[in-house]
């Protein structure tokens, strides 16, 4: 009675699961209505992933993969989450992020652009070793829409969340196409998210302190 | 003792017919519980049917025969219905050919368009306004449907609600494919909305301009009354049939024609059906009723699910 | 001569956290001699083939070696001006804490745009490009005004989300290798070169077009560039001149290893037609901008993506008298847009404002940075005899030799337009008369010499470049794939 042409293992399908929380909590980001909750979301996006490398790490034998999850795990669901929501802790004010478009309008944009990152990535001749290769079309459709979260929010905490979002998901497309990358390569990569992170939050202290607000509506002064 | 597949199509019938006041008045009892009352009977729906059956029925001056046909037809289309979908047995029944899940849905809102249209008749601003809203939502809930019913006719290569029940039963791999599992809950939040429960409405509230559903029989009284009552129960438990004998547990159901397979499915049935409807009657409680604009942002949601079920197969990875 | 490779790296890194703790004047001369140091070591690696060191981590070839050039040449002419810049500022109060960070800051901006032309591999330079962006934010930022925490903010957030797009064109190209040498190597150029050709082309094409728009992004090529005229214009100048000669530069050298890759794997049709897209976008739309800006060093900021639009199309011209062309444009849009910069801060300086409607009788006023400064304009227009004509003459040369005709032609064009306004503009302010109660005088002698310098390097580029550099320029083209 069973007339399904191709069933995924049960590894390939958590493995796409996982992928896809990543992608949803991506997209519950874009439409969050508290700038809190989208930090929290980060943090839960950045488990998900260090979760996807575990999984990774565990069944193909990687150990050093073991090493990058733990860093991941400590820099992207700890730190990072932590030292914005300090940042937004002494900010007080605007917890409110602030929408350009409706939420509907918004999301069905999301899909829309995720639908063409999917494909486009589909058709390409890539066949993971370690991950199950949808995993990259779903990377795709992550980095994609983290460009909408940064274009269609105007406040400097959603765009910084989207920024580390998106490098979220270029992680999940190095899990699937490039697990085995070197320990040390890995180590700078994660590095430099550190220093990224610091300087992302130096600014937006910058921004804040000046202008009293988190929202970057004011950033009009300078075109041409 | 063997049945014959046409008896046991009409116990499925019976079973429905029967059945979906009981489970309406758990579900309003467990409710009350939850929230520190004593709750209702859990019987006290059969009471409420006998006393308005009794009653007569007042119709409004303006009111066509429409105003009377709506309900009956609406009825009638709810008892159709559990003759395409798997409610006691695992196989296919020979009537359950006759239309896919499509065709259940489109009979479902056939009986929604009736009662809209009866409640239009009224000419009562507040029915009016139920039946827009009813329309309007249903029509924005449809994409997430038909991308579920898409995905199903991926995953199974047919539409027939058997067939996705025999792949969820067939192996684990079935169940944790991320396609099911999106779909699954794009239709969760798709019978969430249509059985009218926060957070798309609240279901018991009395204040008229949050109603969707309840809103469209405000003007009906006496057997019209019970009729609707009685169908929207049972287009409750219909819903609930898909949901958990198609998508999340279609275990317990008769493999054999015996009476004895038969009759035990239909107690695993209720139990089932009460278990779901325990789960809503916590959602109804921990969650407020949206806003009616932001009712857009669920229904968004819905369809995401559903379009990312339907690209992860298209991808091969579901 | 791999102690080289070493001190280059260390030198600047050191200079830095000096001049972080020590008192101004040191920090302000031990910047000068790292400056000057790192450029003398530069020089000294013009003629030698591949240096290498950390067991090939860090390698430098004949392309390299041409950004590096670029990039110490500029660290130690702008280590010149800054010394005049900070001594000429008016504000006394914040002055040391100000100064401090503007140094320590822009060593560390030098060191890490060496440290991309140095280390080997793809991963490491997305590594270095990825420093520069958040060391160059911070610079940005330093000033302190609205304008200046806006404009940081946009390049770091706009930057920051080019980078990863280029990690991106990484792990893709990464993958592209695992199907030739398995997993777990690492991206050295010669080892993705030496298995370029078996790598799989379509993969290798979405890897291209991901390393030009995330890099591409941070070269200021249109319509990526938004962040670039934000920036250049709020920065201090030192940095101004660094970001714009340096920084587009070294990105450009990213775009180039992806260049030399994708070329084997896909044959040199595909990458030079998305090079071609960008930079005829780039240079039309910094032709149409360039003629209707008020402030000066936004004028010269919509001059680079001019030059970066140049190059690009330099680029897509097959022949090797092209790529020579865009090598040595490279070399020469340093010093003059530095010149260029530091002429502009002298200016800002003298009149108090970046406004070009406020400036009248630059010459007059200003009697040597001002005649400088127009000339370092004409060079930036690609009049002879300065290094930007003959790289600009080489680059039409080799479109025409190799029959793009058509495009030379837009290309002839384009920077005329382009010319014109920055001209025009520069001709208003410097060459009109004073106000009347305007003073005679230079702001810093230290300004002048730093302009001086630059003027130099034009012109020793333009009427006869040395003939161990002209090799240079022959090997790191032939990396390029021309001489296949």
């Amino acid at each position: 009675m069973l007339a399904s042409t191709h069933v995924p293992s049960v590894f390939t399908g958590s493995a796409d699961a996982v992928a896809l929380v990543v992608l949803l909590s991506e997209f519950a980001m874009l439409r969050a209505p508290l700038l809190r909750s989208q930090i929290r979301l980060y943090s839960f996006q950045s488990f998900a992933v260090t979760g996807l490398a575990v999984i990774v790490a565990a069944t193909r034998n990687l150990n050093e993969l073991f090493i990058i999850a733990g860093f991941s795990f400590v820099l992207k669901v700890v730190l990072v989450p932590g030292i914005i929501m300090r940042l937004l802790r002494d900010s007080r004010v605007d917890l409110v992020g602030s929408h350009r478009l409706g939420v509907a309008s918004m999301v069905l944009l999301a899909i829309v652009i995720s639908v063409f990152g999917i494909f486009v990535v589909g058709s390409l001749p890539i066949h993971s070793q370690s991950l199950p290769t949808p995993a990259l079309g779903l990377a795709m459709a992550i980095i994609l829409v983290s460009f909408l979260l940064v274009i269609l929010r105007s406040d400097v905490v959603s765009q910084a969340v989207g920024f580390f979002s998106l490098e979220n998901g270029v992680s999940v497309a190095s899990l699937v196409v490039a697990a085995g990358l070197p320990l040390i390569v890995e180590v700078a990569f994660l590095f430099d998210l550190l220093v990224a992170v610091v300087v992302f939050g130096v600014l937006m202290r910058v921004h804040h302190n000046r202008t009293k607000t988190l929202s970057t509506s004011v950033l009009d002064r300078l075109r041409g | 003792m063997k049945l014959a597949p046409a008896e046991i199509q009409a116990l499925q019938d019976l079973t429905i017919v029967v059945f979906a006041p009981l489970v309406s008045g758990g579900i309003a009892h467990i409710e009350g519980r939850l929230q520190g009352r004593r709750g209702p009977r859990i019987l006290q729906p059969y009471y409420d049917l006998v006393k308005f059956f009794a009653k007569e029925t007042l119709v409004p001056e303006d009111a066509s025969w429409v105003f009377l046909a709506g309900p009956v037809l609406a009825f009638s289309c709810y008892l159709i219905v559990p003759l395409l979908i798997p409610v006691l047995t695992n196989y296919p029944l020979p009537l359950g050919y006759i239309g896919d899940i499509l065709a259940g849905g489109f009979i479902l809102a056939l009986a929604g368009f009736a009662v809209a249209l009866a409640a239009v008749e009224t000419g009562s601003p507040y029915a009016q306004l139920g039946s827009s809203r009813a329309m309007t939502f249903g029509a924005l809930i449809e994409p997430s449907i038909l991308f579920v019913t898409f995905t199903v006719a991926l995953i199974t290569t047919t539409d027939l609600p058997y067939f996705e029940a025999a792949a969820v039963r067939s192996s684990m791999s079935q169940i944790v494919r991320p396609a099911h599992i999106l779909a699954v809950i794009a239709f969760f939040l798709v019978v969430l909305n249509d059985t009218g429960r926060i957070p798309v409405e609240s279901h018991t509230s009395t204040i008229e301009f949050g109603m969707i559903d309840e809103a469209r029989t405000l003007e009906h009284s006496g057997p019209a009354f019970a009729l609707l009552r009685w169908g929207s129960a049972m287009k409750q438990l219909i819903l609930y049939v898909i949901l958990i004998n198609v998508f999340i547990a279609p275990w317990g159901l008769a493999g054999s024609r015996s009476l004895g397979a038969v009759l035990i499915a239909i107690p695993i049935f209720i139990t089932k059906a009460f278990g779901v409807g325990f789960l809503f009657a916590i959602i109804d409680n921990s969650f407020s009723k949206l806003r009616l604009f932001k009712i857009t942002e669920y229904m968004a949601v819905a369809f995401l699910l559903a379009v990312l079920a339907l690209l992860v197969l298209f991808l091969g990875g579901g | 001569m791999s102690w080289v490779l070493i001190v280059i790296l260390i030198v600047p890194l050191l200079t830095s956290l000096v001049c972080w703790w020590a008192p101004a004047l040191i920090g302000q001369y031990l910047t000068l001699i790292s400056g000057v140091a790192t450029f003398a070591l530069a020089l000294a690696l013009i003629p030698t083939k591949t240096v290498s060191a950390f067991s090939g981590w860090l390698q430098v070839d004949a392309l390299s070696i041409v950004f590096l050039v670029t990039v110490a040449f500029l660290y130690g002419a702008t280590s010149v001006f800054a010394i005049g810049y900070v001594r000429s500022s008016g504000n006394k109060a914040s002055e040391g804490n100000y100064n401090r960070r503007l140094f320590a800051g822009i060593n560390l901006f030098a060191w890490s745009m060496a440290l991309a032309t140095i280390v080997n591999g793809l991963a490491l330079l997305w590594v270095a490009i990825e420093i520069t962006t958040v060391v160059s934010a911070l610079l940005v930022a330093i000033e302190g005004t609205d304008g200046a925490s806006e404009a940081a903010w946009k390049y770091v957030l706009i930057a920051s989300i080019g980078l990863g797009i280029a990690l991106f064109g990484t792990i893709i190209m990464y993958y592209a290798g695992s199907t030739v040498f398995g997993s777990g190597y690492e991206l050295f150029y010669s080892k993705l070169l030496s298995g370029a050709s078996h790598f799989p082309p379509q993969v290798m094409r979405l890897a291209f077009v991901l390393a030009v728009l995330g890099y591409g992004t941070k070269m200021g090529l249109a319509p990526l560039h938004t962040w670039l005229p934000d920036a250049h214009s709020e920065a201090p100048t030192p940095v101004s001149a660094l970001l714009s000669g340096a920084l587009l530069a070294v990105s450009f050298y990213a775009i180039l290893r992806f260049y030399q890759v994708t070329e084997r794997a896909v044959g040199p049709t595909f990458p030079r037609d998305i090079l071609l897209a960008f930079g005829l976008a780039s240079l039309g739309l910094a032709a149409l901008f360039l003629s209707s800006q008020e402030d000066l060093k936004r004028m010269f900021a919509y001059s680079s993506v001019e030059h970066m639009g140049i190059l690009a199309i330099g680029m897509s011209f097959s022949a090797k008298i092209a790529i020579i062309g865009v090598l040595l444009h490279v070399l020469a849009h340093a010093p003059a847009k530095a010149t260029a910069f530091f002429g502009a801060g002298s200016a800002v300086r003298k009149f108090g404002s970046k406004d070009m409607t406020k400036m009248r009788g630059g010459i007059s006023l200003l009697p040597w940075s001002g005649t400088m400064l127009v000339l370092a304009v004409l060079a930036l227009c690609a009049m002879p005899p300065f290094g930007i004509f003959r790289s600009e003459f080489l680059i039409v040369s080799g479109g025409l030799s190799n029959s793009r005709d058509f495009i030379a032609g837009v290309l002839i064009v384009a920077v005329s337009i382009a010319s014109l306004g920055l001209t025009w503009f520069t001709s208003q302010t410097m060459i009109t008369a004073p106000s009347a109660d305007s003073v005679r005088g230079e702001i810093s002698g230290w300004i002048v010499a730093s302009m001086l310098i630059g003027l130099a390097a034009l012109v020793v580029l333009g009427i006869h470049p040395p003939g161990q550099l002209s090799d240079l320029l022959g090997r790191a083209a032939n990396e390029l794939g021309v001489g296949r």
